[in-house]
C-alpha cells in the first residue's frame, strides 16, 4: 500500500470536490437551497442592523453635561431646589467645587428652508451659572467669549452645533423655540465640541434656560469637580450619604429601554426564529431529499468502501458549502433589507417619535447572522447525513421496503399528535408559554404530516380528480407513494401559509384595537399635538401660558392636558401622565379595563392616587388597591392604584397617570405637550381651528388638528405599518414556492421512467401535465390546510403572549385571511408546478423508458 | 489454497413465523485465481451469496472466510476498510458517481483509504489501461457508453489490487457486443493478473467463460461443475432447463 500519508487533507478534499460538484450539478436545486438560507441570514441581518438603532434612538444618553468629575442627578431625572444641594454637595470631602445647572435634549420642530438653525435637529439646552461653572470644568472656547453672570438673552454654542447651522455665526441672533414660545438669543461665543458627534449644545444663564424649560428656580444636575487625588468611587459614596437615597452622583446611567421598545423586540425575534425555522426545515427538507435521492450513489461508496463517517461527512460539507455561501449572499441581501426596512419604518418613526433612524454596525450585527447562518444549515443537514451514514450498502442499492414506511408514517402520527395536544393544552392554559405552544403545534404538525398524507390524499383526492377526471386517480397515488417527500413539500407550504394566517390575524386583531382607542381617545374637537407623541423624552412642551391662551378663546368651553415625566419603580421605568382630573374625562375617554371612571378621576384628586395603564400592571405587578413607590424629585413617593386604564398613545406603554397637582408638586414640572380642546356647542370648528392655530404662532414645537381627522391619519399611518408585517409574510412564501418547486422537480425526474410507460400506454403529453399537475394540486390544498390549522393556533399564541405583557388585543378570528391562505397556497402549488409539468409532459417516450 | 470459503452460511429473511430461507446452509470454497459464476433461477440466492461474500450483508449464520478470517465477525469500519482495499464490486447498473470524472470513480476507493490524490489518480489512469480505457479517463459518466461505464466499474473494483472481485450481473445491463467484450476483459483479468473472480449471471454465454459454475436453487447448491473455461453456452443453457424442470 502506498504510504498514507496526509490523508486526512486528501480524503477531505475529495469529498469537498465531490460536493461542489453534485452542487455544481445540480443548479436549479442549489440555488433554491441556498435561497432559504439566503433568506434566513438576509432577515436576521436586517432586524439587527435596523432594531438597535431605534432602540438606540430612544435611550438617549444622560451622561456628564460639561464634561466634569461627576454629576449628581435626582434619582427620578427630575428637577430640584439648588440651595442645599449644592451646599451639601460642596461641603463633601473630597469636592473641589460644584455647579448646579439646568438641562434637556429635544428636538427642534421643523423650519423654513431658510432659517438660521440651518440642519439642527436635536439640541442640548444647556443652562448654568457663569459664576462657578468654569470652576469645575473649563470648556474650550473656540471663538468669542463665555457667559457673564446675570448676563440674559445670550447663548454659546458647541462647534458641532455651527456645523450644522453655519449661518449661526458669532452676532447672530436666533429664534428658539421655548416653553414659553419663541424667544430670541444672541451667539456671543462657539466652544469646541469633544466630539463631531456630540449632541449639539446651546449654553444659556440658569434664569434663561429655567424660563425656556418651565422650570424656574430649578435645576436638574450638578457638575463636580473632585480634588486633586481625591478617590472617585469614595466621594460618590459620601456625596450619597450626605443628599440620601433621592440623588445619584454618577455619570447617570442611560434609560432602559421603553417597555414598548421590549414588545417590538420580542415580536422581531418572533419574526427571526420562524424565519430561521423555515431555513433549517428547507434545508432539512431539500437534504432528505438528496440523500433519498442519491442512495445509489451513497450506496455505492459504502460498497467500495467508504465508512459510515465518511458518508456523513460528504453531506455535511455540502451543507457547509452552502451555509456559508448562502450566508454572504444573505449579508448583502440584508442590507438591503435594512434600508428599505428603514424606508418603510421612517414616515411612522417620524410621525410619532421625531426621531432619525440609522443603520447600526455592530459586531453583533454581523456575527450573529455569519454564526447562525452555517451553524443552522450544519444542524439542519446533520440528520439527514447522519441517515445517510446509517444506510447499509445494500439497502442503498434495493429501494426501500413499503412496510417500513407505514410503520414509520404511524409512528409520525402518535409524535405528531402528541406534540399537537401538548400545544394545545399550552395555548388554551394561557400561560406565559403560549409562544413556545404555538411552534410546538408546528412542530407537530411537521412530525405528523408523513402520516397524514394518505388520509389526506383519499380525502382531498376526490377534489382534484374533479377537475382532472382521469388523471386525478394518478397524481393521488403519485403523492401517497412517497409520503416522507410529499410531508416534506406539505410542510414547507404549511409553513408559509400559517404566516400568513398568523399576520392577518394579528394585523386584524391589533387594528382593530388601535382604530377603537383612538377613536375614543380622541373624543375632544380639537387636538394640539407635539412632534411626537406617546414617547415624550425629546418633547419640548410649553408652560402654563399656552393653555390659558387658548382657554381665552371664545369658540372655546373646555382645554385639557397632558404633563409627561418619566421615573422609575422598583428599578422598571415607568412614564408619568400628569392630566387635571376634572375636565380630563370630558375630552378624551380612557378606557378603563379595571376600577370605575367616575370614582378614579375623584380619588385622582385626593392625595397620591394614580391609574395604571394594562401594561404596567402585568409587567410590574400593580393591581387596584395596591400601593407602589414611585422615584420622585421629592423622594420616593407611595401612590395608590385606583383603576388600570389605557388608551390609544399609552397602550403600549407602562405608565401610571395622576394629577397634574401631584405632578408639580414630586416632580416639578408643569409643562404641556398636548392639549384637547373641547369647543362650546355650536361653534364653528374650522374657525375655531384657525384660531388655535394662530395662537400656536409661538410655538412651533406643537401643530393643531381636528381630532376627528387627526385619529384617521393615524389610523392610516398605523396602517402603512402593516404592510411591513406583509411584506415578511410574503417573503416567507417564496420559500415555500421554491420547496414545492423543488419536490414537483425531483418527483419527475425520479419517474422518468414510469412517465415514458404512461405515455406509451397511451397517455398524451397534455394527461402528463395534468398528472403532474395534479400532484402540485394535491399537495397545495394539503399544506395550505394544515398552514391554515397551524396559522391560527401560531396567531392564537402570539396574542395570548401580547397579552401577557400587557398588550390585551381581542381575538380576531382571521377569516379573510384564511380564505386568502388558501388561495394562495393552492395557486402557489399550481404554479410551482407549472416548469416541472411542461417537462415531464416533453419528455421523449423511448429515452424516458431507458432512463436509470 | 482456497482464498474465500463460506461454512453452513445461512441468510433468513421474514418473520420468525414464517422465516424465507434466501441461503441455506452453503458451504463453498474458491481457490486464488479461479472465475466463477453463480447461476440460478431469480429468487435462488445468488445475490444473497455474493452479498454476503462482499461484506455488503451480515450473515444469520454461519460465517464467511476470506484468507483465513471471519469477516463476519468484523465491525463496520473494518468492514467497510476490507472492502476499500481487499473486494471489489462491480453492479449490473454501473454505480458511478456521475459527478466525477471517469479516473476519479476510479481512483475512490484508494482515496477513501488515504492514498495521495495523485498516486491514487495514476494508479487509477493504470487501471483504466488494464480495461482498455486509458483514453477515457477525463470524460465524466454521461459521457461513457454502457459498455464503458461498466469497464469503469471494472476498473475502479481492480484498482486497489483486491483479493476477489465481485461481480453482480455485470452484463445484464449491457447490449451483446458490449456484453462480449465485458466478459472478455473480465477473463483477461483472470488471465493475465491471477485475479480471483465471482460473478453472478443469469446468461449461460457469460458464464461459459468461467472456470467453475455453482447452480443455486432454494438457496443451496445444487450442481458445481468445474469447465476449466472449456464449457459452452449450450451445455449450461441445458443445465439451467434440467434444473428448472426439476
Amino acid at each position: 500500500m502506498t504510504a498514507k500519508t496526509n490523508s486526512f487533507g486528501t480524503k477531505t478534499w475529495q469529498m469537498t470536490l465531490m460536493a461542489l460538484r453534485y452542487l455544481s450539478g445540480r443548479k436549479l436545486r442549489t440555488v433554491l437551497t441556498t435561497l432559504a438560507i439566503v433568506f434566513g441570514v438576509a432577515l436576521i441581518f436586517a432586524m439587527n442592523l435596523v432594531l438597535p438603532g431605534i432602540i438606540d434612538a430612544f435611550n438617549q444618553s444622560m451622561a456628564s453635561v460639561t464634561g466634569a468629575d461627576l454629576t449628581v442627578t435626582n434619582v427620578a431625572g427630575g428637577s430640584f431646589d439648588p440651595g442645599p444641594v449644592l451646599e451639601r454637595i460642596q461641603a463633601t470631602d473630597g469636592v473641589q467645587a460644584a455647579t448646579g445647572i439646568l438641562f434637556r435634549q429635544f428636538t427642534l420642530p421643523e423650519r423654513d428652508e431658510g432659517d438660521v438653525l440651518g440642519d439642527l435637529k436635536e439640541i442640548e439646552l444647556v443652562g448654568v451659572d457663569p459664576a462657578t461653572v468654569n470652576d469645575v470644568s473649563r470648556l474650550v472656547m473656540h471663538e468669542g467669549r463665555f457667559l457673564e453672570p446675570g448676563e440674559r438673552g445670550s447663548a454659546v454654542i458647541s462647534t458641532s452645533a455651527a456645523a450644522l447651522a453655519p449661518r449661526l455665526q458669532l452676532g447672530t441672533d436666533f429664534s428658539l423655540v421655548t416653553a414659553s414660545g419663541l424667544q430670541t438669543f444672541t451667539v456671543v461665543g462657539l466652544f469646541t465640541s469633544d466630539s463631531v458627534l456630540a449632541v449639539p449644545q446651546f449654553i444659556l444663564t440658569l434664569p434663561d434656560a429655567q424660563a425656556a424649560l418651565d422650570q424656574p428656580g430649578l435645576i436638574n444636575a450638578v457638575e463636580v469637580l473632585l480634588k486633586p487625588g481625591a478617590d472617585r468611587d469614595d466621594v460618590a459614596a459620601a456625596i450619597e450619604r450626605g443628599l440620601g437615597d433621592n440623588f445619584t452622583p454618577a455619570d447617570n446611567a442611560t434609560l432602559t429601554a421603553l417597555p414598548a421598545m421590549d414588545v417590538a423586540f420580542a415580536m422581531f425575534n418572533l419574526f427571526g426564529a420562524l424565519a430561521l425555522f423555515l431555513g433549517a426545515f428547507l434545508i432539512f427538507n431539500t437534504f432528505r431529499t438528496v440523500v433519498i435521492e442519491r442512495r445509489r450513489d451513497l450506496g455505492m461508496l459504502r460498497a467500495i468502501g467508504a465508512t459510515r463517517r465518511q458518508i456523513t461527512q460528504t453531506i455535511l460539507i455540502e451543507g457547509a458549502i452552502q451555509g456559508v455561501g448562502g450566508t454572504l449572499i444573505g449579508l448583502l441581501l440584508g442590507y438591503g433589507l435594512a434600508v428599505g426596512m428603514l424606508a418603510a419604518m421612517e414616515p411612522i418613526m417620524h410621525e410619532f417619535i421625531a426621531i432619525d433612524l440609522e443603520m447600526h454596525y455592530s459586531l453583533s450585527a454581523f456575527a450573529i447572522p455569519m454564526i447562525l447562518g452555517p451553524a443552522v444549515v450544519l444542524a439542519a443537514s446533520y440528520w439527514p447525513a447522519r441517515s445517510a451514514g446509517k444506510m447499509s450498502p445494500l439497502e442503498a442499492l434495493r429501494p426501500v421496503p413499503l412496510a417500513g414506511m407505514r410503520h414509520a408514517a404511524r409512528w409520525s402520527v402518535i409524535a405528531g399528535g402528541v406534540c399537537v395536544v401538548v400545544a394545545i393544552a399550552l395555548l388554551v392554559s394561557g400561560s406565559s408559554g403560549a409562544i413556545a405552544g404555538a411552534l410546538l403545534f408546528l412542530v407537530g404538525m411537521v412530525i405528523a404530516a408523513p402520516g397524514l398524507v394518505l388520509p389526506a390524499a383519499r380525502l382531498f383526492g376526490p377534489l382534484v380528480t374533479l377537475w382532472f377526471a382521469r388523471e386525478g386517480d394518478l397524481s393521488r397515488g403519485n403523492v401517497a407513494r412517497q409520503p416522507g417527500r410529499a410531508a416534506i413539500t406539505a410542510s414547507t407550504l404549511m409553513i408559509g401559509v400559517a404566516t400568513v394566517v398568523m399576520m392577518a390575524a394579528l394585523v386584524n386583531s391589533m387594528m382593530g384595537l388601535a382604530s377603537d382607542l383612538t377613536r375614543e381617545t380622541f373624543a375632544s374637537d380639537v387636538l394640539v399635538v407635539p412632534q411626537s407623541v406617546a414617547v415624550y423624552n425629546n418633547v419640548l412642551g410649553a408652560g402654563e401660558g399656552l393653555a390659558e391662551q387658548i382657554r381665552a378663546l371664545p369658540e372655546v368651553e373646555t382645554v385639557a392636558t397632558l404633563r409627561p415625566a418619566s421615573t422609575s419603580t422598583d428599578g422598571s421605568p415607568l412614564a408619568v401622565l400628569g392630566i387635571d382630573p376634572a375636565v380630563y374625562a370630558q375630552v378624551s375617554s380612557i378606557q378603563f379595563i379595571e376600577g370605575d371612571a367616575d370614582e378614579a378621576y375623584a380619588a385622582l384628586r385626593t392625595g397620591r392616587n394614580a391609574i395604571v395603564t394594562a401594561l404596567a400592571q402585568k409587567m410590574l405587578g400593580l393591581d387596584v388597591g395596591d400601593d407602589f413607590v414611585m422615584e420622585t424629585a421629592e423622594g420616593p413617593q407611595t401612590y395608590h392604584v385606583v383603576a388600570v386604564a389605557h388608551d390609544v398613545l399609552t397602550f403600549k406603554t407602562s405608565s401610571a397617570v395622576i394629577s397634574q397637582a401631584n405632578l408639580a408638586a414630586d416632580f416639578h414640572t408643569s409643562e404641556d405637550v398636548m392639549l384637547m380642546i373641547n369647543l362650546v356647542p355650536g361653534a364653528d370648528k374650522t374657525a375655531a381651528l384657525a384660531d388655535v392655530q394662530a395662537a400656536l404662532a409661538g410655538y412651533p414645537q406643537f401643530t393643531a388638528h381636528l381630532s376627528s381627522e387627526y385619529g384617521d391619519d393615524l389610523i392610516e399611518t398605523s396602517m402603512g405599518a402593516t404592510r411591513l408585517f406583509y411584506f415578511v409574510a410574503a417573503l416567507i412564501l417564496i420559500p415555500a414556492g421554491l420547496g414545492l418547486l423543488n419536490t414537483l422537480t425531483i418527483n419527475v425526474l425520479e419517474r422518468t421512467r414510469e412517465i415514458g410507460m404512461v405515455r406509451a400506454v397511451g397517455g398524451s403529453r397534455s394527461q402528463v401535465r395534468r398528472m403532474v399537475t395534479g400532484e402540485a394540486l394535491l399537495l397545495g390544498i394539503f399544506g395550505a390546510a394544515m398552514g391554515v390549522l397551524s396559522g391560527v393556533a401560531i396567531s392564537y399564541g402570539v396574542i395570548t403572549a401580547f397579552s401577557m405583557i400587557g398588550w390585551e388585543l381581542p381575538y380576531t378570528f382571521p377569516a379573510a385571511g384564511i380564505v386568502a391562505a388558501l388561495v394562495i397556497g393552492v395557486l402557489l402549488a399550481l404554479s410551482a408546478g407549472i416548469l416541472p409539468a411542461r417537462s415531464a409532459a416533453k419528455l421523449d417516450i423511448i429515452r424516458a423508458l431507458q432512463y436509470e | 489454497m482456497s482464498i474465500v470459503r463460506t461454512e453452513a452460511l445461512t441468510k433468513v429473511y421474514g418473520v420468525a413465523s414464517q422465516p424465507i430461507y434466501a441461503l441455506n446452509e452453503v458451504n463453498l470454497a474458491v481457490d486464488e485465481g479461479e472465475f466463477l459464476a453463480i447461476m440460478g433461477p431469480s429468487g435462488s440466492g445468488k445475490s444473497t451469496l455474493l452479498y454476503l461474500l462482499g461484506g455488503l450483508d451480515r450473515p444469520t449464520s454461519g460465517s464467511v472466510r476470506l484468507r483465513e478470517s471471519d469477516i463476519s465477525a468484523l465491525d463496520d469500519d473494518a468492514l467497510s476498510r476490507l472492502r476499500r482495499t481487499s473486494l471489489g464490486f462491480v453492479f449490473q447498473f454501473f454505480n458511478l458517481v456521475p459527478v466525477l470524472s471517469a479516473r476519479e470513480n476510479v481512483a475512490m476507493p484508494l482515496i477513501l483509504d488515504g492514498v495521495r490524490r495523485v498516486d491514487a489518480l495514476k494508479r487509477a489512469d493504470d487501471a483504466l489501461a488494464r480495461v482498455g480505457l486509458a483514453d477515457r479517463g477525463a470524460h465524466r459518466p454521461s459521457e461513457l457508453s454502457g459498455g464503458e461505464q461498466q469497464r469503469v466499474a471494472l476498473a475502479r473494483a481492480l484498482v486497489a489490487q483486491p483479493a476477489v472481485v465481485l461481480a453482480d450481473e455485470p452484463t445484464g445491463n449491457l447490449d451483446s457486443r458490449s456484453s462480449d467484450e465485458m466478459v472478455q476483459v473480465l477473463r483477461q483479468t483472470v488471465d493475465a493478473w491471477g485475479q480471483t473472480l465471482i460473478l453472478v449471471t443469469h446468461d449461460p454465454r457469460v458464464a461459459a467463460y468461467a472456470d467453475r459454475i455453482v447452480f443455486l436453487k432454494d438457496g443451496k447448491i445444487v450442481d458445481d461443475n468445474r469447465l476449466k473455461g472449456q464449457g459452452s453456452a449450450e451445455q449450461i443453457r441445458e443445465q439451467l432447463n434440467i434444473m428448472a424442470l426439476g
